[in-house]
């Protein structure tokens, strides 16, 4: 069963996968031109010390990818189910209507964090190249609740998507537009540090949010 | 015999309208039921109670004994369901879609399957979302034939079929439950079509059953008598004999369950003077409209 949930999710998605992976690394590559153009025009050590001192974050356009990829990977695996109603088609399955709806989120899970891995070994390998620890450690510091926000929104568009009413998921919307600040502020070199922890939990906390949706449409709420 | 399906009891409201109070229906194994009503009678709020998407104001529908609101995997893989319109996971083609569902069902046979998709002209990578409506009609045929399920729930199965695919659909269906003994719970707007397909039948009016039990047994009983009268200002509409009375002018059609010297004895008794007396033949849908009334 496992084998078949995970191809309907793989072929709903693979796709998004492939885009989103060749965009994460275009724009980390992207980044770390712009690092190298900045090195050539800049003494090392004035750059360093800008990003630093200054608040200078060469890796800003980084923000809001992991975001983007998530909201991409988490349409593209919910919204076909709601088309005509296709959930039923899932819940009808020989399967605890729960256990699916975990199932696929894991799935979506596991593809999404892969590719931040993904993102985040291109990230730190180049980083090695130009920037001592110094620089790197407090720079992946805050781009952490940026993939943390990646998480979160899947959760919110599973929630949102798999919702039946539209006043609820209005109400949703309005949750995770005030919500999702939190993650994105701007701040300094490695701020985000005793906020982190606590970003995981409330994403993990997220994480069962979509079976809420998933049992209010098998009750029939309309 | 047992009882496939029975609902004990289902009453069911969209906020404060009824859908219907107390309902009681139940499905032999090994029979063909099909449910008709008109729009808004409850055929598929009831289809939705029956697979667990709706939960009942009060009372409870039993699949082979199961509560619907909780089936087990293992019951429900015994239970095979057309959602209207033949929906299917449109992303996927043919040879993608049989790979998945194989994957669930312990009893899968894919031969029926593929002899329907042998009679589709369909590309082997052809997704399901580009096929027509008959197309898809028979992937989900094919579909609900390989995983050999014990009951059979189809909601609608005739909607968006041309007469060909219809015709192909419902002998196809009927000559698999017969030889292998499945029981069918089926709604459909096309009447015609039941009338070849069930054993059974369940009509519903707004909030009520206005008849359940086999179909020819319902044909035989249910009469329609035509006659022309002087006064046109009869109205037999109140009496108690009369499922349902319909009158243009001075031609009256009367709908009942008593014979025609029933209704004969009735008229002279009651002093109404008529001409042209006939008890009219009728086909399943001219009876269900007799029954339900026009309107």
């Amino acid at each position: 069963m496992w084998k078949s949930v995970i191809y309907k999710e793989w072929i709903k998605i693979k796709w998004f996968l492939i885009l989103f992976a060749a965009l994460g690394v275009l724009t980390v590559g992207y980044i770390f031109l712009k690092v190298q153009h900045d090195f050539k025009f800049n003494d090392a050590n004035n750059y360093w010390y800008l990003i630093m001192f200054q608040g200078i974050q060469f890796f800003s356009y980084l923000k809001f990818i992991p975001i983007a990829g998530a909201l991409a990977i988490s349409i593209a695996q919910y919204f076909p189910e709601t088309v005509s109603k296709r959930i039923k088609l899932t819940f009808h399955l020989p399967i605890n209507e729960n256990k699916v709806l975990l199932m696929m989120m894991l799935f979506g899970i596991a593809c999404l964090l892969a590719i931040y891995i993904l993102l985040l070994v291109v990230f730190y390998g180049l980083s090695t190249v130009y920037f001592p620890s110094d620089i790197i450690v407090p720079a992946l510091t805050n781009i952490t609740p940026w993939f943390l926000a990646g998480f979160a929104i899947y959760y919110f568009v599973a929630l949102v998507v798999l919702e039946p009413v539209w006043k609820y998921r209005f109400l949703y919307i309005v949750v995770a537009a005030a919500f999702f600040p939190i993650f994105l502020e701007s701040s300094l070199a490695g701020a985000y540090a005793p906020a982190n922890p606590l970003l995981a939990v409330l994403v993990i906390a997220l994480s069962i949010s979509l079976l809420f949706s998933g049992y209010r449409f098998r009750k029939g709420e309309m | 015999m047992n009882n496939a399906i029975e609902c004990n009891n289902l009453t069911h409201y969209y906020g404060n309208k009824m859908v219907y109070e107390n309902l009681n229906i139940h499905v032999e194994e090994g029979s063909i039921l099909g449910l008709l009503g008109k729009n808004g009678a409850g055929k598929t709020t009831t289809i939705n109670i029956l697979n667990g998407f709706l939960q009942p104001r009060s009372g409870e529908c039993l699949i082979y004994g199961e509560n619907t609101q909780h089936l087990t995997p293992a019951n429900k893989a015994r239970i095979g369901f057309l959602i209207e319109g033949h929906i299917q996971y449109s992303f996927m083609n043919i040879h993608q879609i049989e790979k998945f569902y194989s994957g669930f069902y312990e009893k899968w046979d894919n031969e029926p399957y593929w002899e329907l998709m042998s009679k589709l002209k369909v590309a082997p990578k052809q997704k399901i979302s580009s096929m027509s409506c008959g197309q898809r009609s028979q992937v989900a045929l094919g579909l609900i034939l390989a995983q050999d399920p014990d009951l059979l729930i189809l909601d609608d199965f005739s909607m968006g079929l041309d007469p060909g695919y219809r015709r192909l659909f419902i002998d196809y269906l009927r000559e698999y439950a017969k030889a292998k003994k499945k029981t069918i719970f089926t709604t459909s707007h096309i009447i015609q079509d039941m009338e070849r397909l069930i054993d059974d039948v369940l009509i519903m009016d707004f909030n009520r059953v206005l008849a359940q039990c086999n179909v020819h047994d319902f044909m035989r009983k249910f009469k329609q008598f035509y006659f022309e009268v002087e006064d046109t200002s009869i109205d037999l509409s109140n009496e108690e004999f009369v499922a349902n009375f319909e009158k243009v002018h001075n031609k009256v059609e009367v709908y009942t369950y008593e014979p025609e010297e029933f209704v004969k004895n009735f008229l002279n008794k009651k002093g109404i003077v008529h001409h042209n007396f006939k008890k009219v033949e009728m086909g399943l849908e001219d009876a269900f409209i007799g029954l339900t009334g026009k309107y």
